[in-house]
């Protein structure tokens, strides 16, 4: 357990906080859920960095899916679920394609993201998608640019998509409900105004 | 020779074994004990904390004498460990060591039972059950001996095969060294220095290479290969298939009648040949004519016609001459057989084709190169005399990324899952290289792990970095290459400093992960011998029998067996040349008495099981006016397919009779109960 250490100062606190790995702040059981979830063996990563090295992500952030990788294995449930790191991988699969142990670091992020959001974690834009995506059908609906934009290439302004037909929407929305991932999401938002 | 001796009764001793805990801890040793004392035909029944001990031996051999028993079972470990050992101890106390049987219950029970001890207690009685009703109808067997023919065969002609071709000569046991290459000499003739000594790899090659050339006991046969293989240990019939070389040997000439000819490794004929394809010994990288040696030190310095290639136009005998007479564009392949007692199979390795992880771009971008070809333009004998240049443009390569663990230690079913073993230490040497022979040039690292276990290895990664080379933990991700400089964008991270890294290299050189020889696998068919899940070829027992293998009389040198730097394969090499000259300084060897018996009375000479038979050691002869079945025995592995099948129940399996199988079958199925 890390030893609380005693300054006035928040910010020197901060500073000089204990950070060693501790067994009890691990929970043992966080990895075996996370491959129950992502369906793949991630305690057999050898953190060999091909996934960040891979990643388009991490060049462009602080995101580092060989930590979060080594964190799950290590159990730091906390740490993980609250790190907003988590929710920076674009999903390419691209360290899934090349991970030489044949893991899906992929879906090890994906798993902890829905331990997450089982905890209500997770970023507002990630909750205003799946509410676009209940109106629309779109995560990113298209917009008057986008019309114009497509009319001047020669396609039609909207493409084959719940855009043309939305006769299709209420399946999606049946979808969504069952999930319960409107009803989350607007809860979630509503409670961080 | 031993006599057959019957019984009236059997009387069986039966004795567990505690292991220590082993046993012990999970079975209730002392239960079994006393069910096996309520068991038919068991006179002794006993414990001891190690059976195998000196003690534990003496109980076995003083119940014999004592209680006047037929029969032993010990519950123990696995035979494959001590079947010989308590076989010895049933001979000490005077009875046929075959009259001993044994039940598994360490490997086969309490070891996969630990945490079930009822369960174990009961399965380990169950096996002693069934062990007492086959031991109650076990009968004396005497082994027999088959002479061993004096002279060894040695497959492949790399470093290891000469090692192991030279120790068996200069035992003064005559050893046919079969090579499918024009030369011997093998993948370390292709280095150019040899890790940690930093010894030029041909300097200390090439006399060994000269060694085997002249050695009285060995017969050297290059551009050959191994067709078929007949018989078992002592008694191999060997058909080798000596490809067309189009060029003879002085001793060859001699027996044409053309005294003073045959080929002198002059050249002459090269100089004339039109044809000019790519030096496989070069990987391509330097031209070589239709008519060739690889280099020069080859041995023997014999021409080979690559009649792939060849357009018979006469050139090269017009320019051998009329006096020397060396080649001859008719030549085909010729068989020969020769008779071995032991063969020892150093069949080597071959580089995986590293083009298959496509995100390093080999075969695709220039300047991405494999280790081995980065020996051959590192050394002084290469295509390039030993200056390292970019493949793209010729230049010479200031920063060279070294790329470890390509294709090794990959379980994504495209590379290879084991690691390869010598790529650290190779590529440290490359990195020494590169240092020493390109001022101002730097070379990178990128490793997982430096894997520097051997004498004075980790001492040479210190001498290394101290030298400047740079060290980057992260597997290489993927290479891109810049298509107006042709230089290399190596993507990887560094996972010590938890930051992705673009790094723009002049070169890259992968380590690529190795594999068995494409022949390996029709090898080890015609010999019979075993492979592992990824092609190497399976010893006997990885750390107690690490050169022979489950094919008596054949055994392993080198890389065949599995990944292995060269201070290991010479060490493996003369292992393997001492194991396989023992059958030979011993004249004769015994064979275990498990083969099929023609009860010739009920054979009714149908000849089905002579088909049946995967060693080929069954035959149908004539015997007092009718067709019976025949057994070789020294061929008969004792597999039991021809018993099984035999219409008439006219083969009786040595020591696996079908009685002493039923019994088995009914002491299980019946509990005891009977």
């Amino acid at each position: 357990m890390a030893v609380k250490k005693d300054y006035k100062d928040q910010k020197l606190a901060e500073k000089l906080r204990d950070r060693k790995y501790y067994i009890p702040d691990s929970n043992p059981g966080f990895i075996k859920e996370v491959e129950k979830i992502g369906q793949t063996p991630a305690h057999m990563c050898y953190q060999c960095g091909t996934c960040t090295g891979s990643c388009p992500s991490a060049p462009r952030s602080s995101y580092r899916i060989r930590l979060f990788m080594r964190k799950a294995v290590l159990g730091l449930e906390e740490e993980v679920l609250t790190d907003p790191d988590l929710w920076l991988c674009t999903t390419c699969y691209s360290c899934t394609d090349r991970c030489p142990r044949d893991l899906a670091p992929t879906d090890t992020i994906m798993a902890m993201r829905n331990l997450a959001f089982k905890r209500d974690i997770v970023p507002r834009n990630f909750l205003k998608t799946a509410q676009l995506i209940y109106q629309t059908g779109h995560g990113v609906p298209n917009n008057d640019a986008n019309r114009a934009a497509r009319l001047k290439l020669g396609l039609e302004a909207d493409p084959e998509t719940t855009h043309k037909h939305p006769e299709y929407l209420p399946g999606i929305r049946r979808i969504l409900d069952h999930y319960k991932l409107k009803e989350n999401a607007d809860r979630i938002l509503a409670e961080g105004e | 020779m031993a006599e057959v001796k019957k019984y009236e009764e059997p009387r069986i001793g039966v004795y567990v074994c505690h292991c220590g805990t082993n046993i012990a801890g999970s079975i209730d040793v002392k239960a079994v004990m006393e069910y096996a004392r309520t068991l038919p035909n068991v006179i002794v029944a006993d414990d001891y904390q190690y059976m195998c001990s000196t003690p534990g031996q003496n109980k076995i051999a003083e119940a014999i004498k004592e209680q006047k028993l037929t029969g032993i079972v010990v519950a123990a470990c696995s035979p494959r460990l001590h079947e010989p050992t308590f076989r010895a101890a049933t001979k000490e106390g005077g009875l046929n060591p075959f009259r001993f049987e044994m039940a598994n219950i360490r490997e086969q029970n309490s070891w996969v039972h630990m945490h079930q001890p009822e369960e174990a207690t009961e399965k380990a009685k169950d096996s002693v059950r069934i062990a007492v009703a086959k031991a109650s109808l076990l009968e004396d067997l005497i082994p027999k001996s088959v002479p061993v023919e004096k002279t060894a065969m040695v497959v492949g002609g790399g470093v290891g095969g000469m090692q192991a071709a030279l120790d068996l000569a200069s035992a003064g046991i005559k050893t046919y060294l079969v090579e499918k290459e024009p030369t011997i000499g093998g993948r370390m003739s292709q280095l150019d220095k040899t890790f940690p000594t930093l010894d030029c790899s041909q300097c200390i090659l090439t006399p060994k290479m000269v060694d085997v050339f002249r050695h009285e006991n060995i017969e050297l046969l290059t551009y050959t290969e191994v067709e078929e293989v007949e018989g078992y240990i002592g008694n191999f019939d060997v058909t080798l298939r000596k490809k067309a070389r189009g060029v003879i040997t002085p001793e060859e000439a001699t027996a044409r009648g053309i005294i003073g000819g045959g080929c002198t490794g002059c050249g002459d004929c090269v100089e004339v040949c039109p044809v000019i394809k790519p030096n496989p010994f070069e990987l391509g990288m330097a031209p070589m004519k239709a008519i060739y040696v690889y280099h020069p030190q080859v041995s023997p310095l014999i021409y080979t016609v690559d009649f792939d290639s060849c357009v018979k136009c006469g050139l090269c005998v017009d320019a051998c001459g009329n006096e020397r007479k060396a080649i001859d564009l008719d030549a085909k392949d010729e068989l020969m057989t020769v008779k071995v007692g032991t063969v020892i199979l150093a069949t080597g390795y071959e580089i995986f084709p590293i083009e298959k992880k496509f995100e390093w771009g080999y075969k695709n971008y220039d300047n991405v190169i494999t280790s081995l070809e980065f020996e051959r333009l590192i050394c002084a004998s290469g295509p390039t005399g030993g200056h390292l240049i970019r493949p793209s443009d010729g230049e010479t390569p200031k920063k060279i990324a070294f790329v470890l663990c390509a294709g090794s230690r990959d379980n994504t079913g495209v590379g290879k899952p084991y690691c390869s073993r010598f790529c650290c230490m190779y590529s440290l040497k490359h990195a020494h290289q590169v240092i020493e022979k390109i001022p101002g040039a730097v070379p990178y690292i990128f490793y997982m792990d430096i894997r520097s276990f051997g004498k004075m290895y980790e001492e040479f990664y210190y001498r290394i970095q101290d030298e400047g080379a740079k060290f980057i933990r992260g597997r290489v991700a993927s290479i891109l290459e810049d298509p107006v400089t042709k230089n290399l964008h190596v993507n990887a991270e560094d996972t010590l400093l938890g930051r992705p890294i673009d790094m723009e290299v002049d070169m890259v050189v992968l380590a690529a992960a190795i594999q068995p020889t494409a022949e390996t696998e029709k090898t080890r068919r015609l010999f019979g011998v075993s492979c592992s899940q990824d092609g190497w070829l399976l010893e006997a027992h990885p750390k107690l029998n690490p050169c022979g293998t489950t094919t008596a009389g054949v055994y392993l040198a080198g890389v065949c067996q599995g990944p292995k730097d060269i201070p290991d394969t010479v060490a493996q090499a003369e292992g393997a040349a001492s194991a396989a000259s023992i059958p030979i300084h011993r004249g004769e060897v015994e064979l275990e008495p498990y083969f099929a018996v023609c009860l010739e009375d009920k054979c009714a000479g149908c000849g089905m099981c002579v088909y049946q038979c995967p060693y080929g050691a069954l035959s149908l002869i004539e015997k007092d006016g009718r067709t019976v079945m025949h057994v070789t025995e020294a061929k008969c592995k004792g597999c039991g397919t021809c018993g099984g099948f035999c219409p008439g129940g006219a083969i009786w399996m040595q020591h696996f009779t079908t009685p002493q199988i039923v019994a088995q079958i009914d002491a299980f199925l019946l509990g005891g109960e009977q």
